[in-house]
C-alpha cells in the first residue's frame, strides 16, 4: 500500500471543555505504526425522544426507568455510563408514526440539550420535509449550543445546510451506501457554503448479518480515495448510526436458549462487533445503545490507539 | 483510426420511431434513417425491443422500409430470435447487415448461429451468459472463447464476429469499466481477426441526461486505444462521431496519455480538453465519480 497523501478533516461538536473533535487522520484506521491517527474515535449514546415500543429486554432493563423522560435518559447516560456524547433520535416526529408536531418535539429536544453539557447530535426521523421543519424549530430554541444536525439528504440539504451555516453547526450528510452519492452530497453542501470541516458523513450502515460487509466495503473505498487519491471531497469523518440497526435485528430479540445463547450477551456482542468492524473501515463517531457494548468498544479503541 | 458508428436512434423506445413502428408508418423511420446516415452512421440499428407478439412481422417490415431508401448496412436488434431470423431472410443483402445479437444462452446460440452462418452477415457476440454479466476480464475471455468457437464451427469466420464486452455504468464503479477495457486488450490474442462493438451509452446509465455525452465520448476514446471496431452510438452527438471517425486525434491523444499514466498538466488544457481529462480520470477510477465530476 502506498503511503497516505491526504488527511481527514477535523470536525468539532459541542461546546467548551466537553466538546469533542473527530477526524484528523493521516493514515488508515489504527495504522498508528504508519502515520498519525488524529483523534480517537468517539461513541455517542442514543436517546429516543419518546418511549420506545419495540426495544428488546437487554436494552429495556437499562433504560426503562427513564423511557418517558428523554432529559433524564440523557443524564443517566452521562452520569452512569460516562457518555461523551448523546444522539437524540427524534423518532416521535415520523409522519408515519406518532407524528408529534415539530414544535412539541423541539421543546423536548431543548430540554435534553439543556440537561447535559456533552455534545448532542439531533437526528431526525428520516422524513426529509418533517426533519427540515423540526430541526429548524430546534435551532431557534437551543441557539448557541453547537449541536450537530442530521440527517441531511439530497432532498433537504439546501434548507438544513443554510440553517446549520447560520448557527455554525456541524451537519450529518446521509447517503444510501454509495460512494458516488456520498461524494456528490459533500460537493453540494460545499457549494452551498458548508465547509468540509463541518460535515460528518453517514454512509448508511447494515449490522453484522444485515449487510455489514457491503457497508464496510463502501466506507473502505471512501477512506482509501480520501487518503491515497487525496480526494478532499471525501476527506470527511464518518458518523455511524449502528445501535438502531443492531437492535432491530431479530437475533437481538430472540430469548436466551441453549442454541444461540444468552440474549443480552448476544445483542451486546452483535453491537460491539458491528461497531469494531466499522471502526476498522474508518468510523469516527459511533452511535450506540447498550452500555456494555459501548464500554467494550471504548476499551478496544483505547487499546489500539 | 476509424470506428464504425452503429446509429442507435431508430428504437421502439423512441418517441418518433416507436409509434411509427407500432403503426407501420414508414415516414418517421425513413426520415430518421436519412438523418443518421447524413450524420455519419455506418450502420443503422433497428431496435424493435423484445417484440414478443409481432417481431416476426415487424423486423422484416422495417428492414424492407430501410433497405428501400438507403445503402447503409443495418443492425437488426431484438431479443426475439425468430424476429432476427425473419429479418435476415427478408433482407436483400443480408451479408452486409449485422445480427444484434447472439449471447451465451444455449437456445439462442442453437437457433441463431446457423442462420447467421447461412446469411453470411456480421454478428454481435454478446458476452452475456446464463448467469448474467461477466464479473471480470477472465470471465469475459472464457465466454468469448466458447461463443466464438461455436460460431466458427458453424462456419462464421472471426472477421464477421463483433465481440461485445458489455459496458457497465460508471455508477457501479470504475473497476468494472476497467475490466472491460482490460479484456479489449486481450481480445486480439483470444480471437485473432475478430471485430468488436460496444453499447457505448451503457457507461453513462443512471447519470443525468445532459451529462451523459461527456462520459460516452471519453469512454469511446478509451476503447479506441484497444482498436474498438464499432460502437452503438447517438449520431446526433456530432463530436462523438468526429471522435469515432478519427477527426479529433488531439482529444483521443489526451485520453490515451492519461491511460498511460502520462497525465497532462490540467492547467495547460483548454475547457474542451479538460472535459476529456476529468472524465477519463473518473472512468479509470483515478478520481471517484460524482455527478459534479466536471466541476471539480
Amino acid at each position: 500500500m502506498e503511503p497516505s497523501a491526504g488527511s481527514i478533516a477535523e470536525c468539532v461538536i459541542g461546546d467548551g471543555d466537553k466538546a469533542i473533535t473527530v477526524g484528523g487522520e493521516k493514515t488508515l484506521p489504527f495504522h498508528v505504526f504508519e502515520g498519525d491517527m488524529g483523534n480517537a474515535p468517539r461513541i455517542a449514546f442514543e436517546v429516543l425522544d419518546s418511549a420506545p415500543e419495540e426495544w428488546p429486554e437487554p436494552l429495556v432493563k437499562h433504560y426503562s426507568d427513564v423511557f418517558n423522560d428523554p432529559a433524564a435518559w440523557a443524564q443517566k447516560c452521562v452520569k452512569e455510563f460516562n457518555a461523551k456524547a448523546i444522539c437524540l433520535s427524534l423518532v416521535s416526529t415520523d409522519p408515519n408514526g406518532a407524528n408529534v408536531s415539530s414544535a412539541d418535539a423541539a421543546k423536548v429536544a431543548q430540554k435534553v440539550v439543556e440537561a447535559v453539557d456533552v455534545p448532542i447530535i439531533l437526528w431526525g426521523c428520516g422524513n426529509a420535509d418533517k426533519d427540515t421543519e423540526t430541526l429548524r424549530e430546534v435551532t431557534g430554541l437551543v441557539g448557541t449550543r453547537k449541536v450537530a444536525l442530521g440527517p441531511l439528504t439530497d432532498a433537504n440539504y439546501r434548507t438544513l445546510g443554510a440553517t446549520a451555516m447560520a448557527f455554525q453547526y456541524p451537519v450529518v450528510a446521509s447517503t444510501p451506501i454509495d460512494v458516488n452519492l456520498a461524494k456528490q452530497l459533500n460537493i453540494l453542501l460545499e457549494n452551498l457554503g458548508v465547509s468540509l470541516d463541518h460535515i460528518l458523513m453517514d454512509p448508511s450502515i447494515g449490522a453484522v448479518g444485515y449487510g455489514l460487509e457491503y457497508t464496510y466495503s463502501v466506507m473502505e473505498r471512501i477512506r482509501l480515495a480520501a487518503l491515497t487519491q487525496n480526494d478532499d471531497k471525501l476527506s470527511v469523518p464518518f458518523i455511524v448510526n449502528l445501535g438502531r440497526e443492531v437492535w432491530k435485528a431479530k437475533e437481538t430479540k430472540q430469548p436466551s436458549d441453549g442454541m444461540i445463547g444468552d440474549q443480552e450477551r448476544r445483542g451486546v456482542l452483535m453491537e460491539a462487533v458491528t461497531a469494531s468492524s466499522l471502526l476498522f473501515a474508518g468510523g469516527e463517531l459511533m452511535i450506540m445503545r447498550h452500555p456494555k457494548a459501548v464500554s467494550m468498544t471504548e476499551a478496544l479503541i483505547e487499546g489500539l490507539m | 483510426m476509424y470506428v464504425q458508428c452503429i446509429a442507435e436512434s431508430i428504437n421502439i423506445m423512441g418517441t418518433r420511431t416507436g409509434n411509427a413502428m407500432r403503426q407501420r408508418d414508414p415516414g418517421p423511420i425513413v426520415e430518421m434513417a436519412h438523418e443518421e446516415v447524413a450524420d455519419g452512421g455506418d450502420f443503422l440499428d433497428l431496435n424493435i425491443g423484445p417484440a414478443r407478439k409481432d417481431g416476426t412481422d415487424l423486423m422484416p417490415w422495417i428492414v424492407k422500409v430501410t433497405e428501400a431508401v438507403t445503402d447503409c448496412p443495418l443492425s437488426m436488434d431484438t431479443t426475439n430470435a425468430d424476429a432476427l431470423i425473419a429479418g435476415m431472410q427478408a433482407a436483400k443483402n443480408p451479408e452486409r447487415h449485422l445480427m444484434n445479437s447472439i449471447s451465451l444462452q444455449p437456445e439462442r446460440m442453437k437457433k441463431l448461429i446457423p442462420v447467421a452462418a447461412e446469411a453470411g452477415c456480421y454478428v454481435v457476440a454478446l458476452l452475456w451468459g446464463v448467469d448474467g454479466m461477466p464479473r471480470d476480464s477472465n470471465e469475459r475471455a472464457a465466454m468469448t472463447v466458447e461463443l466464438c468457437m461455436a460460431m466458427n464451427e458453424a462456419g462464421i469466420p472471426n472477421e464477421k464476429i463483433l465481440v461485445d464486452p458489455i459496458a457497465t455504468p460508471i455508477t457501479l464503479g470504475s473497476d468494472q469499466v476497467m475490466s472491460g477495457l482490460e479484456f479489449m486488450a486481450m481480445l486480439p490474442e483470444i480471437v485473432p481477426g475478430a471485430k468488436s462493438t460496444v453499447g457505448l451509452s451503457n457507461v453513462s446509465n443512471g447519470v443525468s441526461t445532459e451529462k451523459r455525452h461527456y462520459l460516452n465520448r471519453a469512454y469511446l476514446a478509451m476503447l479506441m486505444k484497444y482498436g474498438i471496431w464499432s460502437a452503438i452510438v447517438d449520431t446526433y452527438d456530432h463530436e462523438l462521431i468526429e471522435l469515432a471517425h478519427g477527426e479529433r486525434p488531439e482529444l483521443v491523444k489526451i485520453v490515451h496519455d492519461i491511460m498511460d499514466d502520462n497525465d497532462p498538466d490540467p492547467d495547460s488544457l483548454s475547457p474542451k480538453e479538460l472535459e476529456y481529462y476529468k472524465t477519463t480520470r473518473v472512468l479509470m477510477g483515478k478520481t471517484v465519480f460524482s455527478e459534479s465530476w466536471l466541476e471539480l
